[in-house]
């Protein structure tokens, strides 16, 4: 019984699981390598779309507001005024109201405009 | 020797240690020895510096309104390393349709062996968008877009002279877009990138970037809304008289802020390759004129301010023909003894003759040098002369005649309106200034222009007396009395030059009428001035900067005014400017 036991390979069962663990930590590990690397590419890729998004409404705004400009601009606001589009009303003498400084009153029944001086003071 | 077991093994051995030990030699040499030529080697394979353009800046008006914008176009690039060499006439063909190119010009750009190539320049962004998606669908390859963009006026001839524009790489050529090119251009960015074999980025190996920094807002002075009352008349002037030329200036005295210029003939911005060399030249600076008796403000200053004369000394004005060095010198009417004032009033050539004369040579030299005249006046516009003074020594005999009166001296439009804002604010002249500020896209300014007085010409008595002397011109006693408006005091002077023949000599029935004046005359809110360069009237007599250019700034000074919001003088009952430009037109007819 004895000799057999002997000419058996004897198998350290310690060594091997702490092979076993360090060759599957390291595949874990290039794995993760690879995971990681191709989540980057991947982000990457989705950094790009959205650059190119992000370009594009820039473009659109840009576009608008040059279309913007353009349809407000003086030129276009006179153009559509000859056209009758627009309707611009004159504004009468009579209409402005002018805020003139206080003068004193020639005569002592005459209308003039008041201020309270003590505002602001 | 024994070859057994042991022998083999150790012959094995060293052979492979042999082997590995040459295999890390050659990798030694190559990663160290050879690195960096083969990593440029590599890198010249796939890096590529892509370029991110920065946005010009934007022209504003003093109102806020843009003048000049930025349209996103993109630029179509080809990489040829990356095209598809079975597909070339399949991109020829495609590329030659969508892009309007030739395509044997194009088949030689893509035949080339060059890894940037552009192909066409500002194509519009939908042209591009669907040259993409054409790309996309035929599979084709080594064919980029680059973000760019061109600018465009919104206003198109409107301020044209001022505004300039750039050429295709974003430079600018003319006007402010040069001047201001520093401020407007920005500073483009970069990045270096690496393609995979189908031409795409890959993100993840980019290299050193750059952000790019737009260019900042440039702000000017000009009110659009005066620009465009400007406009409208020197069109209308324009089609009145045909004149050759013509030119209108609003300034702003105190501060030599310009709120309006205008220039005939004109150019559209955005059709500039269809203009022609003269439509583009800002006249206001860079034509020289014989200004005519317009000068004559420069000669009474000068008098009055070395005191050699008062406003109310007479003089004999020789009943309108006097001779001098042999050569006789004319007034349009007879005159006999005038005052300083009503020299001016009726602007006697005799009369101004003799202040110059009073002053003498050297001294009225000087103030036509201290005036800014014979010097570049600094404004922000490119190209602008600095006119032809020459000095005494030069002069002929009568050249102390013939100066007084605006003769045998050339000046720019804009050195004219400055004499007179000089009169207008005291005395001070003052640098015209085009541009107010500039700030960036946040608003932060970046660097403000403030008014720079150059040096005080004449005192404040003498402007005042000038200033009141002025008023003469525009009153029925005066030679511009269509240029006064209801409500407003003006002081003005009128010019009618002949024209100079660039062949030597004047051109016979040829003048350049001007009127330059300023409003309210007690404290003056604009300055301004209207150039007509040979105008055509159905009558000679009516050929005169009275009665055409008088008119004309009376027009503009009455809306002016009422955008300005400047209170009318209450105590002013005249006429108002329309009926007497109705009076004026009339008696033409």
């Amino acid at each position: 019984m004895s000799t057999r036991r002997k000419n058996v390979n004897q198998v350290d069962a310690a060594s091997l699981a702490r092979w076993i663990v360090i060759t599957g930590f390291l595949a874990l590990a290039g794995l993760c390598y690879v995971y990681l690397t191709l989540q980057l590419h991947r982000l990457g890729d989705r950094k790009k779309i959205l650059e190119t998004e992000l370009a594009n409404i820039r473009t659109e705004n840009d576009l608008a507001s040059v279309q913007v400009t353009a349809l407000t601009s003086r030129s276009a606001l006179q153009r559509r005024l000859k056209e009758g589009y627009l309707k611009m009303v004159p504004i009468t003498e009579q209409s402005i109201v002018r805020l003139a400084p206080i003068r004193p009153a020639t005569d002592e029944d005459a209308i003039r405009p008041v201020a309270n001086d003590r505002i602001g003071k | 020797m024994r070859w057994n077991g042991r022998t083999r093994c150790a012959l094995v051995c060293v052979g492979f240690v042999a082997l590995f030990s040459a295999f890390s030699f050659r990798l030694v040499y190559l990663q160290l020895v050879k690195h960096d030529e083969y990593a440029g080697l590599a890198a010249e394979k796939h890096v590529y510096k892509q370029p991110i353009y920065a946005e010009r800046g934007l022209i504003i008006d003093a109102t806020g309104e843009v003048l000049a914008h930025n349209v996103p176009v993109e630029t179509v690039v080809a990489d040829t390393s990356h095209l598809n060499k079975e597909k070339g006439a399949e991109a020829v063909a495609l590329l030659s349709r969508e892009l309007n190119l030739e395509a044997d010009e194009l088949a030689e750009k893509l035949g080339s062996d060059r890894h940037y190539v552009v192909l066409k320049r500002q194509v519009p962004q939908s042209a591009a968008d669907a040259l993409r998606a054409k790309l996309r669908l035929q599979n084709l390859r080594g064919i980029y877009f680059e973000h760019d963009s061109t600018r465009i006026y919104p206003n198109g001839s409107m301020l044209c002279h001022v505004i300039g524009f750039t050429d295709f790489d974003h430079k600018g050529i003319q006007g402010v877009e040069a001047s201001m090119d520093e401020y407007l251009r920005g500073q483009d960015g970069y990045r270096y990138i690496e393609h995979n074999r189908a031409g795409q980025e890959i993100v993840l190996y980019r290299g050193q970037e750059r952000a790019p920094r737009d260019g900042y807002q440039v702000h000017l002075t000009v009110d659009l809304n005066l620009q465009n009352i400007v406009e409208n008349e020197i069109d209308a002037a324009v089609r009145e008289f045909n004149p050759q030329k013509a030119t209108i200036i609003l300034m702003r005295p105190q501060t030599g802020e310009i709120l309006a210029m205008a220039n005939r003939p004109d150019f559209d911005l955005n059709q500039r390759n269809t203009a022609r060399p003269e439509q583009m030249k800002n006249r206001a600076i860079i034509d020289m004129m014989e200004p005519g008796s317009t000068f004559k403000i420069v000669t009474a200053a000068a008098a009055l301010n070395e005191k050699k004369v008062r406003p109310d000394t007479t003089i004999f004005c020789e009943n309108g023909r006097w001779n001098f060095g042999g050569r006789p010198l004319h007034d349009h009417k007879s005159y006999g003894e005038l005052s300083v004032q009503d020299i001016l009033v009726k602007s006697s050539n005799i009369g101004a003759a003799k202040l110059a004369l009073s002053v003498g040579d050297q001294k009225f030299y000087e103030y036509i040098r201290r005036f800014g005249f014979g010097e570049r006046t600094g404004v922000e516009l490119p190209g602008e002369i600095s006119g032809v003074i020459r000095p005494p020594q030069s002069w002929s005999k009568i050249s102390i005649t013939r100066i007084p009166m605006g003769h045998e001296v050339g000046v720019t439009p804009l050195q004219m309106t400055v004499a007179m804002a000089t009169i207008a604010n005291g005395g001070k002249l003052i640098t015209p200034r085009i541009v107010k500020s500039v700030t960036a896209a946040d608003g932060k300014t970046i660097t403000e222009f403030t008014p720079q007085q150059v040096r005080q010409v004449i005192s404040p008595q003498t402007s005042q007396q000038l200033s009141n002397a002025l008023r003469g011109v525009v009153s029925d006693r005066g030679t511009a009395a269509a240029a006064a408006v209801a409500g407003f005091t003006i002081a003005g002077k009128t010019g009618t030059a002949q024209k100079v023949d660039p062949h030597g000599g004047y051109e016979h029935g040829k003048y350049v009428v001007s009127f330059t004046g300023f409003l309210p005359a007690e404290h003056p809110e604009f300055v301004g001035l209207v150039v007509l360069d040979d105008a055509k009237t159905s009558k000679p007599e009516q050929n005169y900067g009275g009665q055409i250019a008088g008119p004309i700034f009376a027009r503009i000074a009455e809306k002016a005014a009422r955008y300005l919001d400047l209170e009318p003088h209450p105590e002013l009952t005249k006429p108002t400017a329309a009926s007497r430009v109705a009076s004026t037109i009339a008696s033409r007819r």
